[in-house]
């Protein structure tokens, strides 16, 4: 096989802003995902034991999430994307009937710079954040559910509320047996954000495909970012076992 | 008994002149991508059917060759003739220097006249004006060589997408100021939906580009196959007659030497 240098050193601006893109797209979707898995997590774990409260709770937090979650788990991403950028977009900020022009939330010039400049990116994170938190929300359920119920009772017979047992006992001791599965997910997230290129946006599957179009090879771009995205990745799980360490040293004292 | 003898005897007779008739006509698989109506598309029935299949049909016609037609995706095109999976690619094709390294090209079959789709609100009038905007192309395609020699190759302000539809979907909803394309190809689209309509700029300055039929580099025999085929069938007016199939009477000359 003969590996032709000159299609990379062609487009190599391209595959380096390519590189930049799916940082910041990954980054960006891991921090709003687990966010979104955090409040969906808790959600679907929320629960009451007595009289209206407990149905309210069912029927306005916990089925919907139910419902979120096992949708956005049995689409493609790849669908969710399309279908964020064609339907869902256009319909909140097209400059010409979108509803947040129409509704004077943004004006016609900031929808059209919305749309123009970063229309796919938005489109991407929203889709891979969407995504990703019904992934996550599942990590969080599992994660929070882990922890003995013993703790819970004890943090609640000292008189804490609900919400600051979550916050300063469940979640901290869930977080740790949770880090291995949201790392698995962050990795995941960066290679999903290639899907982005579909609808334009210029990560480093578009790179690869815009050089490969061009030369009528795709031999060289996609050997190419393969390389690239596993360095990316590989570092990803670097910093996610250190992470486990620092927490796990937490652990002992 | 007799009978289930004389059934067998047909049977391979059958499949012995079936054999020696296609022993003796070669067969070709061709590729084509199947989302560049009106070159080419899939109809109902998982066919594909445009102008670019009428003219590979015509040119097997008169060079006496079968062919097999299989839907392949733009994406890696070029690929599968080099790993043999397919011996001929039509597919909208445009012949460029680039490509030249990794394919063979047939003569040109089809001047790629482009154009520029605009909304009304935009104030474009020549492909210079293009360097002001975010435009939109379709990956490797005519339109994105000379939108690329415009605005650079790894300008931000291009936007490639997969095919055409795609392309006027982003421009109709605004995600692109404005987008380059086979007139061809932007004109059917706009036919298909009449609600998007959109402002077309022509302009001289566009370099003319042609499409031609790839195949795998060095497969000289079948060039020659399909340059005498093309000329065949431009000189018998079938070419002008599939032209005016799909698209109207000005039916091009084309530069067959």
């Amino acid at each position: 096989m003969n590996f032709r240098w000159e299609i990379i050193k062609d487009y190599y601006p391209l595959f380096i802003e390519g590189g930049i893109m799916t940082i910041k797209c990954t980054l960006l979707c891991v921090i709003l995902g687990t966010c979104w898995g955090l409040i969906l997590g808790v959600g679907r774990t929320s629960h009451a034991k007595h009289g209206i409260s407990k149905y309210l709770l069912l029927l306005l937090v916990q089925w919907p999430v139910r419902i979120y979650v096992s949708a956005f788990r049995g689409t493609p991403l790849f669908v969710q994307i399309m279908v964020v950028h064609f339907v869902l977009m256009p319909f909140l900020i097209n400059p010409r009937d979108g509803l947040l022009v129409s509704d004077n939330l943004i004006s016609v010039e900031t929808a059209r710079v919305l749309r123009t400049q970063y229309g796919a990116f938005i489109s991407c994170v929203i889709a891979i954040t969407l995504n990703a938190g019904a992934y996550i929300s599942e990590i969080f359920r599992a994660g929070i559910q882990s922890i003995d119920k013993g703790q819970t009772e004890a943090a609640r017979s000292l008189g804490m509320s609900y919400f600051s047992t979550m916050r300063k006992v469940i979640l901290p001791q869930a977080f740790r047996r949770m880090l291995p599965p949201l790392g698995n997910n962050a990795i995941a997230i960066l290679k999903d954000s290639s899907l982005g290129a579909a609808i334009g946006l210029a990560d480093l599957a578009y790179a690869a495909r815009t050089a490969g179009a061009t030369y009528g090879s795709y031999t060289e771009p996609y050997l190419v970012i393969s390389v690239v995205y596993w360095c990316m990745t590989f570092l990803l799980s670097l910093l996610v076992q250190y992470m486990e360490k620092r927490f796990a040293k937490s652990d002992s004292h | 008994m007799y009978s289930k003898i004389i059934i067998r005897f047909f049977i391979i007779l059958s499949l012995f002149v079936s054999y020696t008739a296609s022993a003796e006509k070669p067969n070709y698989v061709v590729g084509s991508g199947g989302t560049y109506r009106p070159f080419e598309y899939e109809n109902s029935n998982k066919e594909l059917e445009g102008f670019d299949i009428d003219i590979i049909k015509a040119i097997a016609k008169v060079e006496d060759f079968n062919i097999t037609l299989i839907n392949t995706p733009w994406e890696g095109i070029f690929a599968t003739l080099d790993n043999g999976e397919r011996d001929i690619i039509i597919s909208g094709i445009t012949i460029t220097d680039k490509r030249k390294g990794t394919v063979d090209f047939s003569l040109p079959y089809f001047p790629a006249e482009q154009v520029i789709a605009t909304l009304p609100h935009y104030d474009i009038s020549s492909i210079e004006d293009l360097s002001n905007y975010t435009v939109g192309v379709v990956t490797g395609s005519t339109a994105d060589t000379v939108v690329s020699k415009i605005l650079g190759r790894n300008s931000s302000s291009i936007k490639r997408f997969d095919n055409t539809p795609l392309l006027l979907q982003e421009l109709y909803e605004e995600g692109i100021n404005a987008a380059v394309g086979d007139v061809g190809v932007v004109k059917f689209y706009m036919k298909m939906n009449p609600e998007k309509q959109f402002n077309l700029v022509y302009d001289n300055n566009f370099e003319q580009q042609f499409f031609g039929i790839a195949i795998a580099k060095g497969n000289t025999a079948l060039q020659e196959k399909l340059n005498s085929g093309l000329k065949k069938i431009a000189e018998n007016g079938t070419y002008a007659q599939i032209y005016q199939k799909w698209f109207d009477n000005s039916v091009p000359s084309l530069p067959l030497e």
